[in-house]
């Protein structure tokens, strides 16, 4: 299962280096050749380095951060013997001059979502100028096939008119090459600000974002890892990325009154990111979804410590039963009962049936085999 | 998706409990081994208390808690990055015990350093720390300033004290940027002084401690001296008169500097030449000559130890000495009567001006007398109140002051003055009783063995703040705390043998580490703040300049008055 093996994948040395390989370069030059990255569609996770974008993604993705995550750097190129890719695998190996050789996923972002999105992060405006050289040169390369921009914006960040002149520059090149991507901006580390005065900037922020993003449309939210304001947002993005969500709630709510559950809820796979939920009555606690997401992830992670997987849950006490499993290819499911008394394997035997209908659901979409479609 | 924007920032939300069977979950499991399925569960035994209504954790804070906890697994714990800044984590009188069942228990005393003695207790506890052995010479102090001058000075000295003790205390909370819960004095001069601060606050810090500790040594050769001299005499049923001056009647008070030319001098002489026994004793028992070095096979041991967490449980020794010695002198003043005579300016026969040019004796004594500026913010960081603390303060310096001052004055004042001069009330005016006095005997035991169980603790702070700042480690080696225990001992001797005015010790290392601690770095560090936060004007610069010029002042003049 990709779970597993993503997990595998982020325990070992995370060194990828974050260049986009590109189509038809020629073995031996900076470039790298790729099987299949026609189908693959990219998220752009882009921002000031600093800016908290790799603890975002850690976060969101439940990766363990190696903190050792930097790029290559112009030393260990500068003694690049040579560069060969093992397309099957893709991986590629580096031959430096003293023989050693490193071996390096090409999936450097370890993190696919939604069926065929693959996460990229990229520093903007960082200070390395080889990343800076080759992030110009490979400008083209980077930005097509983009579905979603992500621009992070640290809020305490000093220079605003360098920030504003780098989201411009990426917003140029996604106007050349993706012009139908849909762009994001998180006004991040909003912790750091005043709790009376948060509003205000983030609506300053927002103005400012709007205006430069014309003709594209940006849009914005503020986010701190420190409240419940990242989970949001990024629950919102995931939401505006499913074309036919509204369909798929009607259907959640079909199942819900069917199967006479409290609560039916769909996360996403890899990030368990609420895609949509019903409930049929009240329910106390506004923060259920974030907290049930990082119990689960945190879960993940002790499993692929034990190199298993999470497959599904069930939880039970006297006043409910819980069900969470996974259930199409790209999503999961999270069934509350507030009547115990019916068996579980009933529950089981309706979200197995769901399983087929809304497997259906996702394939008449259209003729790629995933949730996403343009 | 749902608007969640209004959260309730409070923590808990008193709620009538719907659990109610809060014990573990059912578990529809067929297990054999029950007990290994059991969910995490809180024993009620393992919680030290819990607040009169099961109260539930709000949803805001419980989604803090699976934040931090989702968190912290995703780093190693090396990494600071995933850790939660102070600002979004609860204060700590705001933490409590989570059950998974949803209720929250306030642990009592967890929030370590609040709140766990009353005001009372820190006052206590302040009056204690800071009633040393100077208060032994607190009435030659009075007699060397003048009767007038010296009560006047013994108030202004308590008020100036205790304003710069105040900015001691206030000091912390003028640094808002770093984390300063642990803090003592010494660190914030180090913030503010960088290394010359760390370096001569220890400096300074060490000044006190070893004065302190060479003041012991004299003291306490003086105390051994005495009482070997009495128990000798009374096992031996010797009425022994010294040849020195003293008063006939039952209440002898005696002047043993009067034939020194105002020199104290430790030997007295018995005029018993005839009795070999008795000069075999004078010669083995002589309180400059010998009994210092006797006491090093006492003490130096006790230095050595690690830890001296034993000693401290002596502690109430030192309260008791001081409430016994309020008794002796009120005992002796009712006997004795008083003898107070005013003369403004010229001394005469038996009595000293009410105000003398040798006030700064006075100043200097009492400026270790006052001194506890280097503790008091771990003293007041137990208050219970901790809004209470500057009145605390104040009340404690009020009762120091009024200590010093009815013993002073009494001792002063009763002090027989027709037959004795008041020039002659001794630096320890417990040298003023002969040893044959079973009231001050009793006085120098209880000092005798207060002082000794003191001593370790005084060596061992002096050894922490030394050899932890020079070495880096406590307890670098036995060879080097020996070293260390050698050198202070050696000092103590030296003094004792030569030079044992506990007067001068006092005033000179009160002066010395007074300079530093209780006159210029408070002072100093407010006018820094001040500047920095634009508040600074004029007369408070003028006022705390003039107190520092004050503490300069106090040092100098110990030299030349």
């Amino acid at each position: 299962m990709e779970d597993s093996d993503s997990e595998k994948k982020m325990e070992k040395e995370n060194l990828g280096p974050r260049m986009d390989p590109s189509l038809g370069e020629p073995e031996g030059s900076l470039g790298w050749a790729l099987p299949n990255t026609a189908m693959k569609k990219k998220v752009l996770l882009m921002g000031k380095s600093g800016s908290g974008k790799t603890s975002m993604r850690s976060i969101i993705f439940a990766n363990y951060i190696a903190r050792d995550t930097r790029r290559l750097g112009a030393t260990i190129l500068d003694r690049l013997h040579s560069l060969q890719i093992n397309s099957s695998l893709s991986t590629y190996s580096l031959v430096d001059s003293v023989g050693n050789t490193k071996t390096f996923d090409v999936e450097h972002s370890h993190v696919r979502f939604l069926g065929n999105l693959v996460l990229n992060l990229w520093d903007c405006g960082g200070q390395d100028t080889f990343m800076e050289n080759y992030f110009t040169s490979q400008r083209d390369n980077i930005f097509r096939n983009v579905e979603v921009l992500i621009y992070v914006f640290d809020v305490e960040s000093r220079e605003l008119e360098k920030d504003m002149h780098y989201y411009q520059s990426c917003l140029e090149a996604i106007l050349q090459n993706s012009p139908d991507a849909k762009i994001f901006c998180l006004v991040h580390k909003m912790d750091l600000v005043q709790e009376d005065q948060r509003d205000l900037i983030f609506k300053e922020r927002e103005e400012d974002l709007r205006r430069l993003s014309r003709p594209l449309e940006c849009s914005c939210f503020r986010t701190s890892i420190w409240d419940e304001t990242l989970y949001k947002a990024w629950s919102s993005i995931v939401y505006q990325l499913i074309p036919n969500v509204q369909q798929l709630e009607r259907n959640l709510r079909n199942f819900a009154e069917i199967i006479e559950a409290d609560e039916v809820l769909l996360f996403e796979r890899a990030t368990f990111l609420v895609i949509s939920h019903y409930q049929c009555k009240e329910q106390r606690d506004a923060h259920r979804f974030e907290k049930i997401s990082n119990i689960i992830k945190q879960f993940k992670l002790s499993c692929s410590k034990l190199a298993a997987s999470f497959q599904s849950m069930e939880v039970r006490n006297s006043n409910f039963a819980a069900f969470i499993d996974i259930f199409t290819s790209n999503t999961y499911v999270m069934v509350v009962m507030s009547d115990p008394s019916i068996p579980s394997a009933a529950t089981l035997i309706n979200i197995r049936n769901a399983r087929k209908h809304f497997e259906k659901l996702e394939r008449v979409d259209g003729p790629k085999q995933c949730l996403l479609m343009r | 998706m749902t608007n969640m924007d209004n959260d309730s920032r409070h923590l808990l939300i008193p709620e009538v409990d719907h659990e109610i069977n809060p014990g573990p979950m059912n578990i529809q499991f067929d297990s054999s081994d029950l007990r290994s399925k059991r969910p995490f569960y809180i024993e009620p035994t393992n919680i030290v208390s819990v607040n009169e209504g099961i109260q539930r954790v709000s949803d805001h804070a419980s989604a803090m808690n699976k934040r931090i906890h989702y968190y912290s697994r995703l780093t190693t714990p090396a990494d600071k990055a995933l850790i939660a800044p102070d600002h979004v984590v609860p204060a700590p009188e705001e933490c409590y015990v989570y059950s998974p069942l949803g209720s929250a228990y306030k642990l009592q005393g967890y929030a370590e350093g609040y709140g766990k003695n009353t005001s009372l207790v820190t006052i206590f506890m302040i009056w204690n720390t800071m009633m040393g052995t100077s208060i032994l010479s607190i009435p030659w102090g009075i007699k060397q300033a003048g009767f007038t001058t010296g009560m006047c000075i013994i108030i202004l000295m308590g008020l100036l004290t205790l304003y710069c003790c105040y900015r001691v205390v206030k000091s912390r909370a003028m640094i808002s940027s770093v984390d300063i819960t642990t803090w003592e004095y010494p660190d914030v001069c180090r913030y503010y002084f960088g290394s010359f601060g760390q370096w001569s606050s220890l400096l300074f810090s060490l000044v006190s401690l070893i004065g302190a500790m060479i003041v012991y040594w004299v003291l306490m050769s003086n105390f051994l001296f005495n009482t070997g001299k009495f128990i000798f005499n009374f096992i031996h049923h010797i009425n022994d008169t010294d040849a020195v001056l003293s008063t006939n009647d039952s209440n002898p008070v005696i002047c043993p500097s009067a034939g020194n030319g105002g020199h104290p001098d430790n030997s007295s002489m018995i005029f018993y030449a005839n009795d070999t026994g008795l000069q075999q004793f004078e010669k083995w028992w002589n309180k400059s000559k010998t009994v210092p070095l006797y006491l090093i096979g006492l003490l130096l041991p006790l230095l050595n130890f690690k830890s001296p967490s034993f000693f401290s449980k002596f502690n109430i020794l030192g309260t008791v000495s001081v409430v016994y010695l309020i008794f002796l002198v009120t005992l002796k003043a009712i006997r004795l009567g008083f003898h107070l005579e005013f003369h403004w300016f010229m001394p005469t026969e038996f009595f000293v001006p009410e105000i003398r040019f040798q006030f700064p004796q006075l100043t200097g004594v009492l400026t270790l007398a006052f001194f506890i500026h280097n503790c008091i913010i771990t003293l007041l960081k137990n208050n219970k109140n901790q809004e209470n603390n500057v009145r605390d303060l104040s009340i404690a310096y009020m009762l120091v002051t009024l200590t010093y001052l009815y013993i002073g004055i009494l001792v002063f004042a009763s002090f027989p003055s027709p037959p004795l001069p008041k020039d002659c009330i001794e630096q320890n005016f417990l040298d003023n009783f002969p040893s044959s006095d079973i009231l001050s005997f009793i006085a120098r035991i209880f000092l005798l063995f207060q002082m000794m169980t003191v001593y370790p603790l005084l060596g061992y702070l002096a050894r922490v703040q030394l050899l932890g700042h020079v070495f880096g480690d406590v307890y670098p080696s036995i060879f080097h705390v020996f070293i260390l225990n050698l050198i202070i001992v050696g000092a103590g001797v030296i003094m004792a043998c030569f030079y044992p005015n506990i007067g001068g010790i006092i005033r000179y290392s009160g002066a010395a580490c007074g300079l530093a601690f209780v006159f210029i770095y408070p002072s100093l560090t407010y006018i820094i703040y001040l500047h920095q936060e634009e508040r600074l004007t004029w007369p408070k610069l003028i006022f705390h300049v003039f107190i520092m010029t004050l503490g300069l002042a106090n040092l100098i003049s110990q030299f030349f008055m």
